[in-house]
């Protein structure tokens, strides 16, 4: 099998937010990148979400034009739908070897112009959609997705041809296989995100068998302007709801979990989303079970006080269980901390787990980085550069070293970009032969195993 | 490569890939049936102008939950619009009587 080899300066792992803005920062400093994301389309958890808080700026429109930026960077080379698989060092480089997945596609060939798609016959849970809609086994992963070119997941593919024969430039190629890569890199940088807690991760809350309680993403979804039904509705039936409840700390700050940090974020989604509602569904009532309110960032306390004022109901409250009614209604029992201290059972239309962040991969085996006690990369030295990890020369950014927004996220790329770009320069003569050497970003070996 | 070689390596990789994936394609296939049963039924009840997700669900004895989750996909790839409302819910509409 050929295998390809790529030597740059620093490789990027994840292509989310914070991967994508690590490698701009290092690119438009002259340093050569490779940008390494196992899915088809680079943008990460950012690009499913509808609008940032505190600013209610469409997320798409921040994302998309990073990710246009990242695919069009001289300096920066993008694999999608490739893993890294094992890594060496090598002489104060790394060698990391990579498997390009088949898309069974030539992306060379493919227009993104979709006719596969629509001669599939199968229809599939569509996870951009959090599962609420579909796509087929073979799609262009969403609308703006980069590289805009098909995907065949194989797994769940007919091999029936029908897609073959819709293809107006015959880019459909089943003779693909697994591509070997190896790209030697003087520095890494780990941008590999976060999971969220599994909806059905508490028994008490209907361990994921509630079509009406949802989470966190799967509302984003239903707000986003391409979400699964255009509308808010509510997923057992379609109906738009009149009311709709958040359940705070539904996966942090809970020990029966294992996760007893505070996820940073759930206070504020949970608040950006009932804004939201109130903009999408002006008669609906909201309402809002927290044990606190965390507001931390600069102008996030003017927003939830904006929410108050706007009319979204906040109870003090813990909410011990849920359940529904013969008509799928949850039924919250909660007990209320305000005034007199009480339990009550609440119906509402939809029910949205404010869940939690957790780490999304260990990066102890292939790259010898340990974690820290929730689980997420531990920095070295977490006072004055939080970026730096125990392994010389690879750095982490974003979610990958814990709980974070948005605004948080960008900070720390920007924050392992200045590292790692540090890093090279102290360790000159390689780093400098590799940027100042005329290596375009197309040079590569093609060494026959 | 000329385009009868072409045939023929394309003819042996969708060989290999069918007994390589035979397990996944016999379970697509029998999911493909399972929808396209799922599908005469809804198509079925969807005639006769526009239905909300409850609407069709009484109609055909289907469960709700899947006729929204069917009637999303289908309005997705254009088999199905939809036209209107009823009180808290949507009404959609096969896309062929739309168009007559």
């Amino acid at each position: 099998m050929a295998e390809e080899r790529l030597r740059v300066d620093a490789l990027v792992v994840g292509g989310g937010i914070a991967g994508m803005q690590a490698s701009l920062d290092l690119a438009d400093q002259g340093y050569h990148v490779a940008l390494v994301e196992r899915e088809p389309s680079i943008g990460g958890k950012m690009i499913a979400l509808s609008k940032v808080f505190p600013t209610l700026d469409c997320c798409s429109c921040i994302t998309t034009p990073k990710m246009s930026a990242v695919a069009h960077h001289e300096n920066i080379h993008l694999f999608t739908y490739t893993e890294v698989k094992t890594i060496e060092p090598n002489g104060g480089s790394y060698l990391v070897h990579c498997v390009e997945k088949p898309r069974y596609v030539d992306t060379g060939l493919c227009t993104g112009c979709r006719q596969c798609e629509y001669a599939c016959p199968i229809d599939l849970p569509d996870p951009f959609q959090m599962g609420l809609s579909a796509h087929r086994a073979i799609r262009v992963p969403f609308s703006t997705a980069v590289p805009q070119k098909a995907v065949l997941d194989i797994d769940h593919c007919l091999l029936c041809g029908k897609c073959e024969k819709a293809c107006p430039v015959d880019a459909i190629d089943f003779t693909q296989g697994p591509q070997d890569l190896v790209i030697e890199a003087r520095a890494i940088v780990l941008a590999t995100g976060y999971e969220t807690t599994p909806r059905d991760a508490k028994a008490e809350y209907g361990a994921g068998k509630l079509s009406n309680v949802i989470d966190g993403l799967m509302m984003e979804r239903l707000l986003a302007p391409t979400g699964p039904y255009l509308h808010v509705l509510r997923p057992s039936d379609g109906k738009e709801p009149d009311s709709i409840a958040y359940v705070q700390c539904a996966g942090s700050r809970d020990e029966t979990l294992g996760v007893s940090y505070c996820s940073r974020v759930c206070c504020m989604y949970a608040i950006k989303q009932a804004m939201l509602l109130s903009g999408a569904l002006p008669m609906a009532d909201i309402t809002i079970y927290y044990m606190d309110i965390r507001t931390f960032g600069k102008g996030y306390e003017q927003f939830y006080q904006n929410a108050r004022a706007m009319g979204i109901e906040f109870v003090k409250a813990k909410v011990g269980r849920i359940t529904e009614d013969e008509y799928r209604n949850p039924i919250v029992r909660v007990e209320i901390m305000e005034e007199a201290s009480r339990v009550e059972e609440r119906k509402h239309d939809l029910v949205v787990l404010s869940v939690g962040m957790l780490p999304a991969y260990d990066p102890r085996p292939l790259y010898g980085v340990p974690i820290a006690e929730d689980g997420f990369v531990e920095a070295a030295c977490p006072n004055i550069a939080p970026p730096m990890t125990a392994q010389p020369g690879v750095f982490a950014a974003g979610t990958a070293t814990g709980p974070m927004d948005i605004v948080d996220s960008i900070v720390m790329a920007g924050a392992a970009a200045a590292e790692a770009a540090a890093y090279l320069e102290r360790h000159d003569g390689e780093a400098k032969t590799y940027a100042g050497r005329s290596i375009s970003m197309g040079e590569k070996e093609a060494i026959h195993a | 490569m000329n385009a009868k070689e072409k045939a023929r390596e394309r003819t042996t990789a969708l060989k290999r890939l069918r007994e390589e994936h035979a397990e996944t394609v016999a379970r697509t296939q029998a999911l493909l049936k399972e929808q396209q049963a799922f599908r005469k039924k809804l198509r079925a009840a969807m005639k006769g102008g526009p239905k909300t997700i409850p609407q069709i669900a009484a109609a055909s004895g289907l469960p709700s939950d899947k006729v929204l989750w069917h009637v999303m996909a289908m309005k997705k790839y254009d088999m199905v619009r939809e036209v209107g409302r009823d009180a808290d819910y949507y009404q959609y509409q096969l896309a062929e009587e739309v168009a007559e």
